[in-house]
């Protein structure tokens, strides 16, 4: 039944384009795509696993026996449509471009498919299919404005991603060298049989695998290959922001990343290094560049830098505690970060203005939006008893129990970094003295603010309820 | 009667009957008057009813080593009847006493709720349980304090504070210590040799249990209390339960706890503790022109003889300081009650304007007599014998610590009879023209604590035999007095002379000064302005021997030098770290230039760096 997930989202997509007169209205085009995802978000964490494993008998799902669904697909499930609605409500709020909106739909929607598709698939090769999808989508929404920065950052992103492209093809053309089909299951007996023979063939999957890595490293915007990500992030309009930083970069590159490195498990061990050495690295670059910026959604893009850090040094230990970790991690981030872009895009749409120095004492007059970006920003620097608290606590729990201590350390420390230009940020937009030319602002409109209190009630809830949630979805 | 429903009665019932009275606002009905007396009441004939028993509960709560463990034994069965009977006798004076002042309902919690928690420590059989009554006093105590509601009590009672939670939290690295290594917290199942890490448990415990006491140099706040606290506060805390649980604690620890022996070091630090109490505390106490602050040095000079009796480590001077113990709480607070009678009736306590009260308030000064010679050890009085036979036991040791004791006894005689002349002689002034008795409630309870004085000096074979001749038989100490019987006066015939010559001495030394003088208050001021004396008395009222005022400046340079460092080390923390992120910061930044051939280039060298990290890299 998995291929519902993929194939209801199609359909739309054809009804709500279809040519001619029978064309539908933008309004119910909207409407169509906000039930879907609500639909979808209910009904994942509902109906149970074994309900999506049964195979659905439809001519059109030659190709599509590896589906399949697992506690980290149905966390991963549950996030998009989430973040899908609040891009949806962002965008219908605060964008003026009717025709806009109509693409805009559209390729959320598109995004959508190619993420459930990401989500559900067991296969090197249509993982990298439905990536593609995804990214197609995300360079037209970058760019839909037409403005000059986005453009370029559209542009860089492509750049990129086409070195992204590149490696993983290499990487599935060595996969394809030695065994049949690149299914994550013929691969791991590939390697084994490879390792167990003592061939350089061995090493050879080992670096397909690698390359497959480094091109996830590359879409997930990690040290050193983040130089798309801050002007992607901040150039692209804010709907646009908030869908790419709060999902399309975490599935295509996080999600994917743990659930290659947590399903073909019989990895060098250098390869963990390198991808732990690359998450602490990341960490610390995102938290000092973030702490420089002066513009609210560059800063963001620069902590998400940081944040997926933690997520990878999590999936590095390679122990189960840390692959539950790291996932919470990215259920927590894609929330947390998804609030603060609805927020920033609040700001701007209420002040107009991006720049972090020129906002100040917003909180009085905004205090909404205050005091959510307070509960997100204490959540991601780990402050008991939010979320993000728990989900640190076991990625560095995982790092000192597989020996890696120095990492550990050093993840701590950063915290400190996280909370520094968190602080920063408050300080700088929310807190202090109201600058005089704020003083008539109002809190603008009651879409983004129902996403972002409802965002807000995820994270103080999964905070207080975590055993529950840990035992009910990962154990 | 179940033994759990009685111990309920002196320790759960006082603690919850406290904290509904706290509730009790409104004046009307005297509710929290009548509540107070019933409770009071209920606890003593509760604790009457117990003495006869002999009982070990645990109820288990965290584990084995904290356990809800109570016990009553031969030593804490007297002194939760004492407990509960100064509680109802405080309680009966303060009826009266109390009367019209504000915040009633928090001083009869605070009574109920220390009478709960005293309860708690004398039958604690666990030493983590002991502490958490003994600490939990310290509340109920800056309660008291507070209440005086004059100008002062709020720094005295955060001076209390201070004083007893240092010492508090060297008794808790005691109970830790002990605990260790007795690998159990039951009382009586500890039973330590004095040696090594032991004698330092020991040492800690004792500074816990005497600095409750009052001993120096943890006394400094009593004499500031009994100037800004309610009166019957200082006759029911430091005068008499302070005394009795500090005393209990330091009994329990050297008999029972450890083996206090005459050859361990500590038997000889406690005796030399003792003796300096006694001396220097009566010597402030001479000086002092206050009725309520001179008795509070007498509070603190007294501590010192149980202290002695209990340092000498041997069986009569042990028993010595224990009788001591309840006879002091007895005359103590009948002595501070009968302030509390002058008080009321003159609304000062300042002896330069009280005089001639004996003729209009003769009960009060009848009272007064009993228990001033009670406490200068004149004979036939309590206090006489209990110093007895601390000094029989002090010269069994060496002759100086009977030396010092004796010349503390002189000068308490001394004092006294300066404080009666003054109080209850001489001409009457304009605070004491319109005094008259008071209400038989106030006397009442005065009277009953001058009658125990008497019977106990009486018949002193009686408590010393049945009440303290099994604590040291308990303790193995027991097979001294099969020869030599309890009671009656001492078999030494030098002690008997001693006592009498300074008495005699007192007497001559009073008579003299206010022959110069002509003035019953002035009358040991030649002491006061002898020579070398003088400039130490100097020196006491400026502070330099009180260790918090000391402490206080110390506190202030050692905070100025941490400041500095702080600072140091904040800059270092602080500054560094954030010049350095800015710098790292401001290099990266420069790598985000725009340049897609960079970006390029340096994701092929993260690409590169990676693969060759696996080819050359460690196999696992």
């Amino acid at each position: 039944m998995a291929l519902l997930l993929l194939f209801i989202p199609f359909l739309i997509l054809i009804v709500i384009n279809l040519p001619w007169r029978v064309s539908v209205s933008a309004r119910i085009a909207l409407g169509l795509v906000l039930a879907y995802c609500a639909l979808q978000m209910v009904v994942v964490p509902i109906l149970p696993v074994s309900f999506w494993q049964t195979p659905l008998n439809l001519p059109l799902s030659i190709g599509m026996d590896s589906l399949q669904i697992d506690w980290l697909s149905r966390l991963m499930l549950f996030c998009i449509p989430l973040v899908a609605i609040c891009s949806l409500l962002t965008g219908v709020q605060y964008s003026k471009d009717l025709k806009n909106k109509f693409y805009f739909k559209n390729l959320i929607l598109l995004a959508v498919i190619g993420m459930n598709g990401v989500v559900l698939a067991r296969n090197l090769f249509s993982i990298y299919v439905f990536i593609e999808i995804t990214s197609v989508a995300s360079f037209i929404l970058i760019a839909s404005h037409r403005e000059k920065g986005a453009l370029e950052g559209s542009f860089k992103y492509l750049i990129l991603s086409a070195i992204a492209t590149m490696l993983m093809l290499t990487s599935i053309a060595f996969f394809l060298l030695t065994s049949d089909n690149t299914q994550f299951s013929t691969i791991t007996t590939a390697i084994q049989t490879a390792q167990a023979t003592g061939t350089n063939s061995g090493l050879l999957m080992e670096a397909a695998l690698l390359l497959f890595i480094i091109g996830l490293l590359i879409k997930g915007g990690l040290f050193p290959f983040h130089w798309w990500l801050p002007d992607a992030y901040s150039s692209a309009p804010s709907e646009v922001s908030v869908l790419l930083a709060g999902i399309v970069t975490k599935v295509c590159g996080v999600y994917t990343l743990l659930r290659v490195m947590r399903d073909v498990p019989v990895l060098h061990p250098s390869i963990n290094q390198g991808v732990l050495w690359v998450g602490l690295i990341s960490i610390i670059v995102g938290a000092l560049l973030a702490m420089r910026q002066k513009e609210f959604k560059r800063m963001l893009a620069y902590s998400s830098l940081s944040q997926v850090g933690y997520i990878i040094i999590g999936l590095a230990s390679g122990t189960p505690i840390g692959y539950v970790g790291a996932a919470l991690h990215l259920f927590n981030h894609t929330i947390f970060k998804t609030q603060l872009f609805i927020n920033a895009a609040t700001v701007e749409k209420s002040t107009g203005t991006g720049i972090l120095d020129e906002m100040g004492g917003l909180s009085k007059r905004m205090p909404i939006t205050g005091v959510t970006s307070l509960i997100s920003f204490l959540s991601a620097a780990g402050i008991p008893p939010l979320a993000g608290f728990w989900s640190k606590l076991l990625i560095i729990v995982a790092l000192f129990s597989t020996g890696y201590n120095v990492a550990a350390i050093i993840a701590l420390l950063a915290g400190i970094l996280t909370l520094g230009y968190f602080l920063i940020m408050q300080k700088k937009a929310f807190f202090g003295l109201l600058n005089e030319k704020w003083k008539d602002v109002k809190e603008s409109g009651a879409a983004g603010l129902v996403c972002t209190i409802a965002l807000s009630a995820i994270t103080i809830l999964v905070g207080l309820f975590l055993p529950y949630f840990l035992y009910t979805y990962f154990i | 009667m179940n033994d759990l429903l009685l111990v309920s009665g002196v320790l759960i019932i006082p603690l919850l009957c406290g904290i509904i009275s706290l509730f009790v606002t409104t004046p009307r009905f005297k509710i929290k008057e009548i509540l107070a007396v019933l409770t009071t009441g209920f606890a003593l004939v509760c604790s009457i009813l117990l003495f006869s028993r002999d009982f070990n509960i645990m109820i288990p709560w965290l584990g084995q080593t904290y356990a809800i463990e109570l016990h009553l034994d031969a030593l804490n069965r007297v002194l939760l009847v004492a407990v509960s009977g100064f509680a109802f006798l405080i309680t009966l004076f303060s009826i009266a006493f109390m009367q019209g002042q504000k915040k009633l309902n928090q001083y009869y919690a605070w009574l109920l709720i220390t009478l709960g928690l005293a309860s708690g420590v004398l039958l604690a059989n666990n030493l983590f349980l002991l502490l958490i009554f003994w600490e939990a006093m310290l509340v109920t105590l800056i309660g008291f304090i507070i209440l005086g509601g004059k100008e002062g009590s709020n720094r005295t009672a955060l001076k209390a504070l201070i004083i007893n939670g240092i010492t508090d939290l060297l008794l808790l690295i005691g109970v830790a210590l002990t605990i260790y290594q007795a690998g159990s917290a039951t009382i009586s199942n500890i039973h330590l040799p004095l040696d090594g890490v032991n004698s330092i448990a020991f040492l800690l415990l004792m500074i816990g249990a005497v600095a409750k006491a009052g001993s120096m140099p943890f006394h400094t706040w009593i004499p500031d209390a009994a100037e800004n606290a309610p009166l019957p506060f200082m006759a029911f805390l430091p005068a008499a339960l302070e005394k009795l649980l500090g005393i209990y604690l330091l009994a329990r620890i050297s008999l029972n706890l450890f083996a206090l022996t005459p050859a361990s070091w500590l038997s000889p630090v406690l005796m030399v503790l003792g003796c300096v109490t006694i001396l220097f505390a009566v010597m402030m106490a001479l000086a002092q022109k206050d009725y309520k602050r001179l008795l509070s040095y007498h509070a603190i000079s007294q501590v010192g003889y149980m202290m002695l009796g209990i340092g000498t480590a041997v069986p009569i001077g042990i028993i010595g300081g224990i009788f001591h113990m309840l006879n002091h709480a007895m005359y103590k607070s009948g002595l501070f009650l009968t302030g509390g009678s002058v008080e009321k009736q003159c609304g000062t306590t300042d002896l330069k304007s009280l005089g001639g009260l004996g003729r209009t308030m003769p009960f009060t000064f009848i009272i007064f007599i009993i228990t001033a010679c009670s406490i200068s050890g004149v004979p036939p009085f309590n206090g006489f014998f209990s110093k007895e036979l601390v000094y029989e036991g002090a010269l069994d040791r060496h002759w100086i610590f009977y030396a010092c004791a004796a010349l503390g006894s002189l000068f308490t005689a001394i004092s006294f009879l300066k404080l009666g002349h003054a109080t209850y002689l001489g001409k009457k002034g304009e605070a004491t023209a319109n005094a008259k008795e008071n209400s038989w409630l106030m006397l009442l309870p005065m009277g009953i604590i001058a009658l125990g004085c008497i019977i106990f000096g009486i018949a002193n074979w009686l408590p010393l035999n049945y009440f303290f001749k099994p604590v040291l038989d308990t303790a193995g100490l027991g097979e001294e007095f099969v020869q030599h019987p309890l009671g009656g006066l001492p078999g030494n015939p030098l002690l008997l002379i001693v006592t009498a010559s300074v008495l005699i001495l007192a007497v001559a030394s009073h008579l003299l000064g206010f022959l110069r003088t002509k003035s019953g208050l002035q009358a040991a001021d030649h002491i006061h302005h002898a020579p070398v004396l003088s400039t130490i008395y100097k020196w006491a009222e400026k502070g330099y021997f009180d260790p918090y005022y000391v402490g206080r400046y110390v506190v202030k340079g050692l905070a100025w030098v941490l400041f500095k460092i702080e600072r140091a080390v904040d800059w270092l923390l602080t500054r560094v770290p954030a010049l350095a992120a800015e710098w790292t910061g401001a290099l990266l930044q420069k790598l985000q230039n725009g340049s897609y051939s960079l970006y390029i280039l340096m994701a092929l060298g993260g690409v590169i760096i990676m693969l060759l990290n696996l080819i050359f890299g460690t196999k696992g």
